[in-house]
C-alpha cells in the first residue's frame, strides 16, 4: 500500500468533515475503537449497534450518510451485517454502507454490488489499520462511490485465465485492477502518476479488450468489471 | 400318544374307560331294545367324538374342545340309554338329546380353543342352548310313552301329558332350528373372515366338514322327522347319519393336522441343505410354518437386545398383541440357557410345530445369530464412527467461532489502536517507523491467523452451504478451478462437511502433486445422494492407498456411509468422486 502523505491526510479530514456514520459490531472495544478514530478523521459518529437490529434502528432514527457493520453479529453469527446492509439500501437509498469483515468472498462482494449496485463498500475488517485508506474508502461511499476489497480483486484477476485478460498491457491490468476496487478515474490518476487522458484511454482499451460495453457510471463500472473476472 | 404318564393322563385314561362303557353299554341297551338303526355306525360316531374329544385334552389343555366333544358323546348316548325301560331313564335319555346339536354348534364354532369371540357367537350358542331346554321341560313335563303305545314303558305318567303338547314342542324346535342353522354358518363365516392366514389353514377342511353339516341340517329342517315318510326325509336321515360319525373325525383330522404339518418340517431340513442368503431362512420357517407373518428376531447376548437378520434392532411384542391390532405368540430358543433367537408368530400355531421347525433349523439359526449380531456391531461401530466424525466438525466450527469471536477481534481492535497511534506518532518518524513495522507484522498475524481459522472451517459453508463454499475454494485456488453445482439449496451439516472436505483436500492435491493446468469440481444431487467429483489434468499415479490425505478422505466418506473412488492412471489426470447419502 502507497505511504499516505500528509497533504493527502489534511485533505481527507476536511472532506470527511461533517460525514455522519453509525456503527455496528458486536465487539464493544472495537466499535469504541473505530469510533474514536472516525471521530479524530472528522467524522460525526450519530450512533453505535451491537446487532443488526439495533443498527437498522440507528439508521432509521439518525438518517447517516454512512453504516459501517461487521458481517457476522448476534444472533446466529452468520452473516445478518449483510443482510441488514442490503435492506438499508432498499429502505434508505441516501444511506451508503460498508460492510467489514475477517473473510472477504468474493460471493459477497457480487451480491452486495448486484443488489445495490451504489453507495456500497466491502472491506477486509484488517483494512481499518492503514487509516488513510480506510477514510478514504467511507468518504467514497458517502459520495455514491463503491469500494470493492483488493483481495477479491486480486483473487478474481489471479484466477482469469482468459486470454483476453493476457492481452492486456501491465498499465492496463493495474488500471483494472484499480477499477475493480471502485477507484474512479481521478483517484486512478491521483495513484499512477498519470493524466485524466490517458486514464480514459486506457479504459476505453481495456473494455474494447474485453468485449465490455463502456459504464455509465464508476459503480456500474466496479460491477461489470467484476462479473467480468469473476465468469472468466 | 408320546410323552411320559403323568397324573392327568391317568385321570383321562379313567375318563376314557368310563365313556367306552358309557358308549357300549348304550349300544347294548339300543340292541336290547330292538331299537331299528345301524348300531355299529351309533357306536363309531360316539366313539369318534370320545376319542378326539380325549386326544383334544391331552394335546390341548388349555382349550375346552376335548371337554366339549367328551360331553356331546355323553349327551348323545342319553338317548341310547333311555331305551332302557327302567323309573325316568327314559324321559332323562329324550330330554338330554335335545341339547346335542347346541353343544356339536358350540364346538365347530370355538374351534380350537373351545371359547366363542363374539357376542354373536354367544347369542347363537345361546339360544341354541335355550331352545334345547325349553323342548327338554315340555318333554319332562307333558310325555307319556305309554299313551304313544310303549307297552312295556315303565314310569309313572308325567304330571301333564299331552302328546300334542310335546308334538308341537318338537315340531317348534325344528322349525327354530332352521333359523338358528342360518345364524350359525353367518358365524362361521365371519370367522373365517376374521382369521388369519395360519387359522385358516389349519381350520380350512374343518370349516368345510361345518358347512356340509350345517347344510346337512338346514335340509333336516324341511323334511319330516319320521325317516320313513318320504324319500326326501329317508336322505336326510341318512347323510345324518354318515354325518354322525364322519364329523369327529374332521374335528380329529383338524386337531391332528397340526401333526401333519410336521411333515413340512422334513421338506424343511431337506431345504436348509443349500445356502441361504440372509433373512432367508425366515421366508422358509413362514412357509414351513403357513404363517407369513412370522417374524425371526436373534438375541445379542452380550447387549439383552433383539435384532433381525440385518442386525437391526427389533422388539418382542410387550403382550399377545403385536401393536398393529394382529395377535402374535413367541417362541424363543436357547442353547445353554442362552436365549438363541424367537419366532414372533400367530398364536393358532402348534407350539410343538414351531419348535419342531426351530430344532430342524438350528444350526442355521445359530449361523445367522452370529451374521445378525456381527452386523449389529458393525451398525453400531459404523455410527459411533459417524458420531466422532461429526463431533469433530461439531468441535472445529466451535473452535473457528471461538477464534473469530476472540483472538480475531481482539487482534483487530490491537490494529487499530497502533494505527492510531502512529497517526499522533507522524512528529517522531523513527517511533512512526517502528509502529509501522510492528503494525505490517501484525497484519501479517492477522492473516495468517484467518487462513488457519479458515482451514478449520470455512464460515461461508456455515452461512450459505456447500456450492458457496467450494466457489469461495476456487477463488482462493492458485490453479484455475471452475465449478458447476446443479444445485444451491442446503443439505445436512454433516453432509456439506464431507463434501467441503472431499473438495477442498482434492484441490490441495492438485495444487501440491498435480502439476495439472485446470481443474474441475462437479457437485450434483441424484436421489438423495451427493455426488461429488473433483477432476484435474495432471499427472496422475495418486493411490489412495498411499499417504494420508487420500485414505482420510476415504474414511471420512465412509464414516456418513458414502463410497469414494480415485481414478489416476499415470498420465492421465486424477478423477476424485465421492457419493454421499444425503438423508439422514
Amino acid at each position: 500500500m502507497r505511504a499516505e502523505t500528509p497533504a493527502g491526510r489534511v485533505q481527507g479530514e476536511r472532506e470527511a468533515a461533517g460525514i455522519r456514520v453509525v456503527l455496528a459490531d458486536d465487539s464493544v472495544l472495537f466499535r469504541e475503537g473505530l469510533a474514536r478514530l472516525l471521530a479524530e478523521q472528522g467524522f460525526v459518529v450519530t450512533g453505535q449497534a451491537g446487532d443488526a437490529a439495533e443498527l437498522l434502528a440507528a439508521v432509521e432514527r439518525d438518517a447517516p450518510d454512512v453504516a459501517v457493520t461487521d458481517i457476522r453479529m448476534p444472533p446466529t453469527g452468520s452473516n445478518e451485517g449483510l443482510v441488514a446492509a442490503l435492506r438499508i439500501r432498499a429502505e434508505h437509498p441516501r444511506v451508503g454502507v460498508l460492510v467489514l469483515s475477517h473473510y472477504v468472498e468474493t460471493r459477497h462482494a457480487i451480491r452486495l454490488l448486484q443488489d445495490a449496485p451504489a453507495r456500497v463498500g466491502y472491506l477486509l475488517k484488517d483494512r481499518v489499520s492503514d487509516i488513510g485508506e480506510f477514510v478514504d474508502a467511507v468518504r467514497r461511499i458517502s459520495r455514491g462511490g463503491s469500494v470493492i476489497d483488493a483481495e477479491v480483486v486480486a483473487r478474481l484477476l489471479r484466477r482469469g485465465d482468459d486470454r483476453a485478460l493476457a492481452r492486456l498491457t501491465a498499465r492496463e491490468q493495474d488500471i483494472l485492477e484499480l477499477m475493480a476496487q471502485g477507484r474512479s478515474n481521478a483517484a486512478i490518476c491521483a495513484r499512477l502518476f498519470v493524466s485524466p487522458k490517458t486514464v480514459e484511454t486506457h479504459v476505453g482499451s481495456i473494455f474494447a479488450k474485453l468485449g465490455l460495453l463502456p459504464a455509465a457510471d464508476d459503480h456500474r463500472r466496479v460491477l461489470a468489471v467484476l462479473s467480468y473476472l469473476r465468469g472468466a | 400318544m408320546t410323552g411320559p404318564m403323568t397324573r392327568r393322563r391317568w385321570l383321562l385314561a379313567a375318563l376314557g374307560v368310563a365313556a367306552v362303557a358309557w358308549i357300549i353299554g348304550g349300544e347294548w341297551v339300543s340292541i336290547h331294545a330292538h331299537v331299528p338303526e345301524n348300531h355299529l355306525i351309533d357306536a363309531l360316531g360316539g366313539l369318534a367324538f370320545l376319542g378326539a374329544g380325549l386326544v383334544a385334552l391331552d394335546r390341548r389343555p388349555a382349550s375346552r374342545i376335548g371337554a366339549l366333544m367328551i360331553a356331546y358323546a355323553a349327551v348323545a348316548y342319553l338317548g341310547n340309554w333311555g331305551n332302557l325301560q327302567v323309573a325316568v331313564v327314559p324321559l332323562i335319555g329324550l330330554a338330554g338329546q335335545q341339547f346335542g346339536g347346541a353343544i356339536i354348534a358350540h364346538t365347530a364354532l370355538s374351534y380350537p380353543t373351545g371359547r366363542l369371540r363374539t357376542s354373536f357367537e354367544r347369542a347363537v350358542i345361546g339360544v341354541m342352548y335355550g331352545v334345547g331346554v325349553a323342548t327338554a321341560a315340555v318333554i319332562a313335563l307333558a310325555f307319556d310313552p305309554r299313551a304313544d303305545g310303549c307297552v312295556r314303558c315303565a314310569w309313572e305318567p308325567a304330571p301333564f301329558p299331552s302328546r300334542t303338547a310335546v308334538l308341537t314342542a318338537l315340531l317348534v324346535n325344528q322349525r327354530a332350528g332352521f333359523g338358528l342353522v342360518l345364524a350359525f354358518l353367518a358365524a362361521v363365516w365371519l370367522r373365517w373372515r376374521r382369521s388369519t392366514p395360519a387359522e385358516r389353514r389349519a381350520l380350512t377342511p374343518l370349516w368345510v366338514g361345518i358347512g356340509i353339516v350345517g347344510v346337512v341340517y338346514l335340509m333336516g329342517a324341511f323334511a319330516s322327522p319320521d325317516p320313513s315318510a318320504d324319500s326326501f326325509a329317508y336322505l336326510v336321515w341318512e347323510l345324518q347319519s354318515v354325518l354322525q360319525i364322519s364329523l369327529p373325525l374332521v374335528f380329529l383330522w383338524g386337531l391332528l393336522s397340526a401333526r401333519l404339518a410336521r411333515s413340512a418340517v422334513g421338506d424343511l431340513v431337506v431345504e436348509l441343505e443349500r445356502p441361504l442368503r440372509p433373512g432367508e431362512l425366515r421366508t422358509l420357517l413362514a412357509r414351513t410354518l403357513g404363517d407369513p407373518s412370522l417374524e425371526l428376531l436373534y438375541a445379542l447376548q452380550s447387549q439383552d437386545r433383539w435384532v433381525d437378520a440385518d442386525g437391526r434392532p427389533g422388539e418382542l411384542p410387550a403382550g399377545p398383541d403385536r401393536g398393529d391390532g394382529r395377535r402374535a405368540s413367541v417362541t424363543v430358543t436357547d442353547r445353554a440357557g442362552l436365549p438363541l433367537a424367537a419366532l414372533i408368530h400367530d398364536p393358532a400355531l402348534d407350539q410343538g410345530l414351531v419348535r419342531a421347525a426351530a430344532a430342524a433349523a438350528g444350526i442355521r439359526i445359530e449361523n445367522e445369530r452370529l451374521h445378525a449380531d456381527v452386523r449389529a456391531q458393525l451398525d453400531e461401530v459404523r455410527a459411533s464412527r459417524q458420531r466422532i466424525a461429526e463431533a469433530g466438525d461439531r468441535e472445529r466450527r466451535r473452535v473457528e467461532r471461538n477464534l473469530h469471536d476472540g483472538a480475531q477481534q481482539r487482534l483487530a481492535t490491537l490494529a487499530l489502536s497502533l494505527a492510531m497511534l502512529r497517526d499522533r506518532a507522524s512528529a517522531d518518524p523513527p517511533l512512526a517507523e517502528s509502529i509501522e513495522r510492528t503494525s505490517a507484522e501484525l497484519k501479517q498475524a492477522m492473516a495468517e491467523l484467518r487462513e488457519l481459522a479458515r482451514g478449520i472451517h470455512p464460515a461461508i459453508l456455515t452461512e450459505e452451504g456447500l456450492p458457496a463454499a467450494v466457489e469461495s475454494l476456487a477463488d482462493r485456488s492458485s490453479v484455475p478451478v471452475h465449478v458447476h453445482a446443479d444445485f444451491d439449496g442446503r443439505l445436512a451439516e454433516p453432509v456439506e462437511a464431507v463434501g467441503y472436505f472431499v473438495v477442498s483436500e482434492s484441490i490441495a492435491n492438485v495444487v501440491k502433486y498435480s502439476g495439472a493446468g485446470a481443474a474441475r469440481v462437479e457437485l450434483s444431487r441424484r436421489d438423495g445422494i451427493l455426488l461429488v467429483e473433483v477432476t484435474d489434468d495432471g499427472v496422475g499415479g495418486a493411490d489412495a492407498g498411499r499417504g494420508t490425505g487420500l485414505r482420510g478422505l476415504e474414511d471420512r466418506v465412509a464414516a456418513v456411509r458414502g463410497t469414494f473412488s480415485v481414478q489416476s492412471p499415470p498420465g492421465g489426470g486424477t478423477r476424485v468422486s465421492a457419493e454421499i447419502p444425503c438423508a439422514g
